[in-house]
């Protein structure tokens, strides 16, 4: 039974895999990115010192924002994208509960995710490289690490999309990510506005999906060892709240009358 | 015992209408509806009746607000019966970017076929809708006929017991129409159950033992073919070769009369005794080709309930 | 089986506020900028770009390099007027830009016409570096020089040098030169020893080439002062000065140069009998010739000796 579970959601996966695969959409988005990572060779060579630091920060800024970007716009449509196209009909009338769809879903943009960000820091190793400069592990723990919280953003879409319409999805979406990078100044609202009250700021803060947590960007320019309770804590808040998201998505795309 | 195919209780659906004070539309009113086993049943009703919502709350896309459905002995909810179950929706969309042996392959996972035998039943299925020169082709390019098709295989790939079918024949030309209704015959010799919906008639009453009519989300009348049928008008048609034109249309009691080459065909209405037509042809000359008991067709019959003020005359083929 | 996912989610939202907690936490612990932080005094920028600062602050350092080497090549009068801010917000994106603190000091505390002539702002932002910078000992011992130089405070430079000292990795002539301030504060010499230092130690070319600068107006300034002393000394052998250096030259002194290490010749008034390195020489600095001295000149105790040979420089022009 579980086994069942488990294939079909498989399948829905690898189909929502093969349609990014297919739809050329990502390979417009993963050309900008490796453009913007190959820039900083350019921009190393204008500042005063040869060193790594440009490049490693444009490269690891194009990863964070290019999977972003794929995460939400592709994201926003996986499931009202199938309603309106009522691809969703037959597929709904067989044995697959509506849960393994969003879940496979899911799993299907992680995947398209994961083959974009290990190609985008493929790109960037081999700018440094090229460079020859010392080849830096940390970075990999860095995008390993904002690869978490595009997971996270993944989830974050997948639920609007499963609970309402496309367009209301992406601006729904885009908010809560704009809103989760600023995380920090909502933690900080009672010290510069002191008329806010405490509660209100610490429960909205906790709300909010907060993406610092998974930037650690300044860490590994500046080759500062990052502690394994910290990388311990960061995945279990992102298994939380994408845990959280994910149940939510599925519980109220469970009850959707889908016309 | 065996359960019926499917089992309608009580049935309502209403859906909420308008913005601000959004007020309840009744589409299903307490539908009460049995499907038997290995029949082919026709759930036939106008556009808007509720055919489609009906077929929507089977396949698990609508919630019923209020009564039981059981397919197979199970109720809906129950994911086990979808196993056995294969649905083909109105209009079927895929994906654009697969092909047919790539889309049987998902559908057939999603069931749990194991890999070579999805592979063999894809094979045969794409045979049998005709799709089989076109198994490797993205279906960005298909038309509403193909994927209708695909439609077809897709709901036959698990091997069914019952099978339902909205709209089976739309957008097929008439050799795809035949092979549809192949498909149906072939079913119905397995002992599979067909539940389909459609709004064109001659289709229905060429298959269905037996059909339910809908109106207006209210069932008007369920029951096997040729007793909801004999029930109607029972016309005589007869074929006199021989005569000419002022004989013919004034044959005793005949209506209707209709030239067809050198022939003339009259109709005969309930009641009206076939002696005295044959006397008057045979005394001007002619002679009776044929005679032939024509029932009332499904389509008036259908357009008599639905529309009674249309009684009696032909409706416009909705195709 | 309609409770599970109620659990479920229950579970996971009790989760993700302590799970945050547990990072926040651990971040204020790993992290050493959180003092600079929070400034109420509106860090709009910071605000605009969280999680791309440091890209930003290298953006930023860009264009610091930019500006300053086209106020170099074309400004006229050369104010260095945005080279403050410029400085200034890349430093607030990234507080430990260890470089942008450094050449950034360089050049705001350098008098025109090679840099803004703000002492006091050069001063001001090494400090906060080296707050920001607990580690490097680089930033400290520009301040400790900065002191010296430019606020002629050499027992605060020393302070500052002797606790660079103490910082793992510094070198070992920390110590040296802190006494060295400590004991004969105020010394050209003892200039000259920090930027043969801050010569050889320095990767960076502008950075480099403007200690050379700096050791060879101190050799100017010295040699102009030997042949002061070589002219006194005529002066008591014969009873008269030399009317000029060619004479003084030719008669018994023939190692001494005529020209600064500028190509410039030294400037020399028989009425008072002062040498002084011409206004016209490109290693002519104001404070140096002011600078009293009260010991013979020895040779510059370097490995790599700094070259002599001038190089025309942009604002020779």
């Amino acid at each position: 039974m579980a086994a069942g579970r488990l294939s079909r959601t498989a399948a829905v996966a690898m189909n929502t895999y093969r349609e990014s695969v297919r739809e050329r959409v990502l390979y417009n988005l993963l050309f900008f990115a490796l453009l913007m990572t190959l820039s900083g060779l350019l921009l190393r060579d204008l500042s005063i010192r040869q060193d790594d630091r440009i490049l490693k920060d444009l490269g690891l800024a194009a990863i964070d924002l290019f999977g972003t970007v794929i995460a939400i716009f592709i994201g926003v449509g996986l499931v009202n994208k199938e309603i309106d196209r009522r691809s969703l009909y037959p597929l709904l009338a067989k044995p697959l509960r509506r849960s393994e769809f969003v879940v496979g879903k899911f799993a299907g943009l992680s995947l398209t995710l994961l083959v974009n960000v290990a190609a985008m820091t493929a790109g960037l190793y081999f700018t440094l490289a090229v460079t020859r400069h010392p080849l830096d592990l940390h970075i990999a723990k860095a995008v390993a690490c904002l690869y978490l919280g595009l997971l996270l953003t993944v989830a974050l879409a997948l639920f609007f999309s499963a609970v309402t319409s496309a367009g209301l999805a992406v601006v729904c979406t885009i908010s809560l990510v704009l809103a989760g990078r600023f995380a920090d100044v909502v933690r900080n609202m009672p010290e510069v506005a002191p008329s806010v009250p405490r509660a209100l700021a610490r429960a909205v803060y906790f709300a909010l999906p907060n993406f610092a947590n998974f930037d650690l960007k300044d860490r590994v320019v500046h080759a500062d060892p990052i502690s394994p309770a910290y990388l311990a804590w960061m995945a279990v808040y992102a298994v939380a709240y994408g845990g959280l998201l994910l149940t939510g998505a599925a519980a109220v795309f469970a009850r959707r009358d889908l016309k | 015992m065996t359960d019926p195919a499917v089992e309608l209780r009580g049935l309502r659906k209403a859906y909420l209408v308008g913005h601000l004070r959004r007020r309840p539309h009744a589409v299903l009113h307490d539908l009460d509806l049995t499907v038997e086993r290995g029949e082919v049943f026709g759930y036939l009703g106008p556009n808007g009746s509720g055919k489609t919502t009906t077929m929507k709350i089977l396949a698990g896309l609508l919630r019923a607000d209020a009564g039981t459905v059981s397919v197979l002995g199970r109720p809906l909810g129950d994911p086990a019966w979808r196993h056995r179950v294969g649905f083909l929706p109105e209009h079927p969309y895929f994906y654009d970017y697969l092909t047919p042996r790539e889309y049987l392959d998902y559908a057939g996972r999603l069931f749990g076929i194991p890999s070579a035998e999805r592979k063999a039943r894809s094979d045969q299925l794409l045979e049998q809708v005709g799709l089989a020169r076109y198994g490797g082709v993205a279906m960005r390019r298909f038309s509403k006929g193909m994927l209708q098709r695909l439609g077809l295989a897709q709901a036959m790939i698990n091997l069914p017991e019952l099978v339902f079918l909205d709209e089976p024949m739309s957008g097929l030309d008439p050799i795809g129409r035949r092979m549809v209704r192949d498909v149906i015959a072939g079913l119905k010799e397995r002992g599979a159950t067909v539940f389909f919906s459609t709004h064109i008639l001659s289709d229905a009453e060429s298959l269905c033992d037996r059909v339910a009519l809908l109106r207006e989300g209210r069932l008007v009348k369920t029951g096997r073919l040729d007793e909801i049928l004999s029930a109607g008008d029972h016309h005589l048609e007869v074929l006199v070769a021989g005569i000419g034109a002022p004989v013919a249309e004034s044959l005793p009691g005949a209506v209707g009369a209709r030239a067809i080459g050198e022939r003339w065909r009259v109709e005969l209405p309930r009641g009206v005794p076939l002696g005295p037509v044959a006397h008057a042809v045979e005394a001007a000359g002619g002679r009776v080709l044929a005679v032939q008991p024509v029932r009332q067709s499904l389509e008036d019959y259908f357009v008599s309930q639905v529309d009674p003020s249309r009684e009696g005359r032909k409706w416009p083929l909705a195709d | 089986m309609r409770a599970l996912p109620l659990l479920v989610a229950a579970a996971l939202a009790v989760l993700v506020p302590r799970a945050q907690d547990e990072l926040d936490r651990l971040r204020a612990q790993d992290a050493r900028e959180r003092a600079v932080l929070y400034v109420r005094s509106g860090d709009r920028l910071r605000r605009l770009a969280p999680g791309f600062r440091s890209l930003l602050a290298d953006l930023y350092w860009l264009r610091t390099v930019q500006y300053y080497g086209a106020q170099i090549a074309y400004s006229k009068e050369k104010k260095f007027e945005l080279l403050q801010p410029l400085v200034t917000i890349t430093t607030r994106l990234d507080p430990r830009f260890e470089l942008a603190y450094r050449y950034g000091a360089t050049f705001l505390a350098e008098p025109p016409p090679r840099g803004a002539g703000q002492p006091e702002a050069a001063v001001a932002l090494l400090e906060r570096g080296a707050r920001a910078l607990p580690d490097s000992w680089r930033v400290r011992q520009d301040l400790g020089f900065s002191h010296f130089f430019y606020l002629d405070d050499a027992a605060t430079a020393s302070r500052v040098l002797l606790d660079a000292s103490r910082i793992p990795g510094a070198p070992y002539w920390l110590v040296t030169l802190a006494a060295e301030l400590l004991r004969r504060g105020g010394e050209r010499e003892t200039s000259r020893l920090l930027w043969q230092q801050i010569y050889e130690q320095a990767d960076e070319a502008p950075i480099k080439e403007n200690a050379r600068m700096h050791v060879l107006q101190i050799e100017a300034a010295d040699t102009a002062d030997a042949i002061g002393r070589a002219v006194e000394e005529f002066a008591r052998q014969r009873g008269r000065r030399p009317a000029s250096l060619p004479e003084l030259k030719a008669s018994g002194w023939p190692d001494l140069p005529l020209y600064d290490p500028g190509a410039t010749p030294f400037e020399y008034d028989p009425a008072t009998g002062q040498v002084a390195v011409s206004r016209r020489s490109p290693v002519w600095a104001p404070g140096y010739a002011r600078r009293p001295e009260r010991s013979p000149i020895r040779p510059a105790p370097s490995a790599a000796p700094v070259t002599a040979s001038p190089q025309p420089t942009a604002h020779g022009r």
